[in-house]
């Protein structure tokens, strides 16, 4: 049976040993190739939960996550690892970005991992992506020199960094201005569109969220509702 | 290996005063390893120079030495046994000698007789060693030509005789005199002294008087033999070797080697290596320490940077290798650095500490072997260091640092 690019079955998450917080009850969906879902919900639905668990940062205490016909749960630490790297991208509620390193540096990141020494074209991509993002300026300066907001942005150029086929990301704009968003938000689009990458999104910004494919409300580790927007 | 070389440097590189603390923690550690190392090896190098650097390694002596009955008296009170005082030689030593001169590790082949005597000036008697030599066999294993006082000839021909410094003093000689000499069995000759010789050592300058190994031969009564052959090999501590090898091809001598004939200096010096190896090893375990304690700080520092680094994809073992290369890295730095400081300090002791001659007590030689060995270990205690930060960081589970800001 083909199944989608995400499909998840039955998920749930229990955090603590003697006193457990179920913190995701049995959550099943499907995503798709190409779809641009935001992921909304109160502070503490789980919404940063369901994302490490759909990155493989963290381990469901039961269910499935399926993505590319390739069981997560299955996949060893070498493999698990490989996967990350290629199929995705990941932008931290927390940017988290590595101090020792520059801005440029952060963003080939995901590329030296894998590649080793930057070619010249890797070094180009990674200044374009920075540019993309509005950070021309600021590319070879150390993360610690970069407002909160810089330091959101190189996080998104660096997810992009592998062209990766899904992006996940937990409020990637959430430091920014309104301009701002709303320019890295149509950049995402065109990325979306034109190399049919599958972002989901976890926001707060309602605007946002209403300009996206598909707008998943989380509730108390729940789906309260799953709604496809109509263009 | 270019990612997890660029993660360590640029880790090591953000925590300078913390790298360069322990950095030099590693420093003096190889430094004073190194020292000591140097110290010790220099300190037996001397004293083994000092004990067979021209000495004999190995003598071919005849195979039984004791003396033989000549006449036995009784009377009602005692009893008299006159025993000969004359050696009993070894004979057909020119094939001998010529055999062991063929031996690889063999560098100096000297025949040699020895008998023992005075001289005699005026009122004052010497009791002397007489050694009739081959010159240049003999100066192969003594350098005598070099240690001749006030004469450039070493000519052994004839009645020439060469004498000791402090025996030449004693009796008030210098080179052109002539020389009375009696052996024990009673003969007495004139000789002419060719030459005055300082081999550096008391009980040869005060007894040996040198001649040639044929005027030896007549005037010791030896006519067909020898005392003994003395070689010299290249590898002094192969002497036992050497000695039970001649020992096999020629059962009917008797052979020695210094080495069985200087067991107690050899295990003094053995204790001596072996307690400077284990204070060597406790510093390297210091150091190793030193290390790992530093390192599992850095991957405390580090745990933030290193989930990140796993949730975009470095495995595990990539992530243990970035540490496994700081404690590379801190190793071998420290060694190279510290292995210099080590030839400093070794170089400053010799240049500094000197004895009441003002000449060094002993020298030291920077041996590389031991240079490399010493950088190996070090940077491999850097490793062996990290091998438990750098577990515990591949054990780091990524979401627990991702979680929070
Ligand atoms: N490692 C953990 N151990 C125990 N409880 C946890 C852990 N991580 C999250 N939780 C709890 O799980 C619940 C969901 O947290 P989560 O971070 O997924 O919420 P969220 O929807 O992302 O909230 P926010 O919008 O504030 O980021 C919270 O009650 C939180 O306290
Ligand atoms: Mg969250």
């Amino acid at each position: 049976m083909a199944k989608s690019l995400i499909e998840i079955n039955n998920l749930v998450k229990v955090y603590g040993q003697e006193v457990k917080n179920k913190v995701l009850h049995s959550i099943s969906l499907e995503i798709e190739k190409g779809e641009f879902v935001a992921i909304v919900g109160p502070s503490g639905s789980g919404k940063s939960t369901f994302l490490n668990l759909l990155g493989a940062l963290d381990q469901a205490t039961e269910g499935e996550i399926w993505i590319n016909n390739q069981l997560i749960s299955d996949l060893d630490d070498l493999e698990l690892a490989k996967f990350r790297n290629q199929n995705l991208g990941f932008v931290f509620q927390f940017h988290h970005l590595l101090p020792e390193f520059t801005a440029k540096e952060n963003v080939m990141i995901p590329d030296w991992i894998e590649y080793g020494a930057p070619t010249v074209d890797k070094k180009e991509r990674a200044q374009k992506l920075l540019e993309l993002v509005g950070l021309s300026d600021v590319t070879d300066k150390l993360i610690t020199k970069l407002s909160g907001g810089q330091k959101q942005r190189v996080a998104l150029a660096r997810a992009l960094m592998n062209k990766s086929p899904i992006l996940l990301a937990d409020e990637p704009t959430g430091n920014l201005d309104t301009a701002t968003t709303e320019k890295i938000y149509n950049l995402l689009r065109d990325i979306n569109q034109q190399l049919g990458t599958t972002f989901i999104i976890v926001t707060h910004n309602q605007d946002i969220a209403a300009k996206t494919d598909r707008i998943i409300r989380l509730v108390d580790g729940q789906i309260e509702s799953d709604k496809v927007i109509e263009k | 290996m270019w990612f997890e070389f660029k993660m360590a440097w640029r880790f090591l590189m953000s925590g300078k005063t913390q790298t360069l603390l322990i950095l030099l923690g590693i420093i003096v550690g190889v430094t004073v390893q190194v020292f000591l190392g140097f110290l010790i090896q220099g300190l037996q190098q001397d004293l083994i120079n000092q004990t067979v650097g021209t000495a004999p390694h190995v003598f071919i002596l005849p195979e039984a030495n004791a003396p033989r009955m000549l006449t036995e008296e009784e009377s009602s009170y005692s009893r008299t046994i006159t025993f000969s005082g004359k050696q009993t030689g070894l004979s057909r030593w020119r094939k001998l000698s010529s055999d062991v001169e063929e031996i690889d590790d063999v560098t100096a082949v000297s025949p040699t007789i020895v008998g023992s005597g005075f001289a005699f000036r005026g009122q004052k008697s010497l009791s002397t060693v007489m050694r009739g030599i081959n010159f240049e066999q003999a100066d192969n294993i003594y350098n005598i030509k070099e240690n001749l006082l006030n004469t450039q000839t070493a000519d052994l021909g004839g009645n020439n005789i060469l004498i000791g410094s402090s025996l030449a003093q004693e009796l008030e000689l210098s080179p052109g005199d002539s020389l009375k000499l009696r052996t024990a069995d009673g003969v007495t000759d004139s000789f002419f002294i060719a030459g005055i010789f300082d081999l550096g050592n008391k009980e040869l300058n005060s007894s040996w008087v040198l001649m040639g190994l044929n005027r030896a031969a007549t005037f010791l009564d030896m006519p067909n033999k020898i005392s003994n052959i003395e070689l010299q090999i290249s590898d002094v501590f192969k002497s036992n070797q050497i000695a039970s090898q001649i020992r096999r091809n020629n059962p009917r001598v008797k052979v020695e080697s210094w080495q069985e004939n200087n067991q107690q200096l050899l295990t003094a010096l053995e204790s001596q290596s072996s307690s400077s190896l284990v204070i060597q090893v406790f510093v390297m375990i210091a150091v190793t320490l030193g290390i790992s304690s530093v390192l599992a700080v850095s991957v405390v520092q580090k745990s933030r940077q290193i989930g990140i680094l796993k949730a975009m994809g470095t495995n595990r073992r990539r992530v243990g290798i970035i540490f496994l290369i700081q404690g590379a890295i801190l190793g071998l730095t420290g060694a190279l650095i510290g292995s210099m400081g080590g030839i400093g300090l070794s170089k400053l002791f010799v240049n500094v500490v000197r004895d009441e001659t003002g000449s060094p007590l002993f020298p030291i030689t920077i041996n590389l072997n031991f240079i490399l060995i010493s950088i190996a270990v070090a940077t491999l205690a850097g490793m062996i260091a990290a091998l438990i930060p750098a577990r515990n960081s591949a054990k780091l589970n990524p979401v627990e640092v991702i979680r929070n800001g």
